[in-house]
């Protein structure tokens, strides 16, 4: 098991000439749960993109778990799960119908146990076969996170994971990750903008500003660095404005 | 293996969930079980007429359908395979593709082990078993049919020139499922998907035959191939566009396998060129880039 779970070197992205993310460097340890702040644009779905190998980049390499994802894409997508934002699944098909497709594209032959203890990990039993065209935001994030950890993977991408959610159904997917973190010893990385749910869940941060990676530590000493600040929201607003650091 | 195997499952079960495949696949069987139907009623009229007309001593002929291949009632099936047949497959292409844009899980699916080959073909082996199921239904009422018009069940070599040529029909069918496929990842709107593909066929199906042989248009719903007549700029412009029509190669093809004894041509060249125009829509497909697939929709 190599000591960094994930590590971007050099990483860049562009699209046409419009650059996209240039030169993130980033080493996250295993065990850790890291929030990936920024604004609106700043490069934090682009580099989710390239870390769980949707993107392939410009220039650098992605090495998850000590795979080299350029090299074994396939390898590195054995050992990661990923919630993309505002999650869609196929709505006339039920939520075991969902799952058990995306168990077995991630290699379960016989996946049905495996859901059933999921979902039972998640308390979502009662919905197994309920069509998920019918499910709330809340419920289809609780699909979204089954189907990320169906094949026990040990780094899990969340992006914007609380995206649209009501306070309890944020407060559920904050229980979640949590015990997916302390519980399972997943890895997680996780995009947001909600400076709150950093401070409630992360052990380290990193902030985007206009594609590059303007600031990264753990989340203590992020708090003991500034001190005349009460609270991260000051602290990331000083960060956003002060540059790269 | 074990993801291509698991698309191939989810596009059967998508397909029997979807409304629109379903519709297709009614009206397919519908027009070829009243193919045989009328088949049926033809000959029993004709043989009907015959008979009163020789017992009045009206006629010395034999009855027109005494010499006639079994199969010579099944033929109308040709022209339904090229109109019907091939749009439900342009449509089964276009959802096959269409459907994880639309319902965005893509990114799902691509942040699993899987290449864009087993991907592709895994979808391409879902529409072709339910291909294959809608054709050995539509087979089978055929040979039914045809059994019942003449009294008697089939012999093994008319057997085997239907299913051969239903055979014939499901590789014709998946150049257009291949074209539909296309369609559905390169379009940036679902109706732009569905209009490019049947133009494509409209063409095929309509426009060169006609400049190559100066056929009339209705006369292109014959399940017989248009043939231009000799000499001339029709049979020069035929020369040219005539191998690019796959639907007149399908009729040709198809025309020999069902002993219709009005096809001119050669069975091989148009069989060759129905197997060419599928295996490059194959290969055109499977060539698709990862980044392609995930391409969003304007819609």
């Amino acid at each position: 098991m190599s000591e960094y779970a994930i590590q971007a070197r050099g990483l860049s992205k562009k699209y046409g000439t419009n650059t996209a993310l240039l030169d993130l460097n980033l080493e996250i340890s295993s065990g850790e749960v890291f929030g990936l702040l920024g604004h609106n644009g700043a490069g934090k779905t682009t580099t989710v993109n390239l870390l769980t190998t949707l993107l392939e980049p410009t220039a650098g390499q992605v090495v998850i778990n000590g795979i080299n994802a350029m090299e074994y894409p396939n390898e590195v997508r054995r050992v990661i799960g990923y919630l993309p934002e505002n999650v869609q699944f196929y709505d006339n098909l039920t939520t075991m119908e969902n799952l058990r497709y995306f168990a077995r594209l991630s290699g379960l032959t016989k996946p049905d146990a495996r859901i059933r203890e999921v979902l039972e990990y998640l308390d979502f039993t009662d919905h197994d076969h309920d069509r998920v065209g019918s499910f709330s935001k809340g419920m289809r994030q609780r699909v979204g996170i089954a189907q990320a950890i169906l094949h026990s993977p040990s780094v899990l991408f969340l992006d914007e994971p609380t995206s649209g959610l009501d306070p309890e159904g944020v407060h559920q997917l904050r229980e979640v990750m949590v015990r997916l973190n302390q519980e399972l010893g997943m890895t997680v990385f996780m995009n947001t903008h909600l400076l709150s749910e950093v401070t409630k869940t992360c052990t380290s941060i990193g902030i985007m500003r206009k594609g590059e990676l303007a600031y990264n530590d753990s989340l203590e000493a992020t708090l003991e660095a500034f001190p005349g600040e009460d609270s991260l929201e000051s602290i990331y607003l000083q960060i956003e404005s002060a540059g790269t650091r | 293996m074990t993801s291509i195997l698991a698309i191939s499952k989810h596009e059967l079960l998508s397909l029997r969930r979807e409304k629109l495949p379903l519709v297709l696949l009614v009206v397919f069987v519908v027009m070829v079980s009243v193919s045989g139907l009328i088949g049926w009623l033809t000959n029993t009229t004709v043989s009907n007429v015959w008979n009163k007309s020789t017992q009045a001593g009206l006629t010395n002929a034999s009855n027109p359908f005494e010499n006639v291949s079994p199969l010579y009632y099944s033929r109308n099936t040709v022209i339904y395979l090229v109109l019907i047949g091939a749009l439900m497959a342009i449509v089964l292409g276009v959802t096959s593709t269409m459907r994880d844009r639309k319902a965005r899980t893509l990114d799902l699916v691509l942040s699993r082990p899987l290449s864009v080959v087993e991907y592709l073909l895994g979808k391409t082996i879902g529409v072709a078993i339910w291909l294959m199921a809608v054709l050995a239904t539509v087979g089978c009422i055929s040979w039914a049919s045809v059994a019942i018009i003449i009294g008697k069940p089939l012999g093994v070599q008319d057997t085997t020139r239907l299913a051969g040529f239903y055979g014939i029909a499901l590789v014709f069918l998946m150049a257009f499922v291949f074209l539909g496929m296309i369609s559905g990842i390169y379009a940036s709107r679902e109706t732009t998907a569905l209009l490019i593909p049947i133009s494509v066929w409209s063409i095929t199906a309509f426009v060169l035959p006609q400049i190559g042989t100066s056929a009339n248009p209705v006369s292109l719903l014959n399940p017989v191939p248009s043939v231009a007549f000799p000499g001339g700029a029709f049979d020069a412009l035929n020369t040219l566009f005539r191998p690019l029509s796959v639907t007149e190669q399908f009729k040709g093809a198809s025309g020999w396998l069902l002993s219709n004894p009005e096809v001119t041509g050669y069975f091989i060249a148009s069989i060759s060129i129905v197997f060419i125009a599928t295996a490059l829509g194959l290969l055109t497909l499977l060539l698709t880039r990862r980044d392609r697939i995930r391409g969003a929709l304007n819609d």
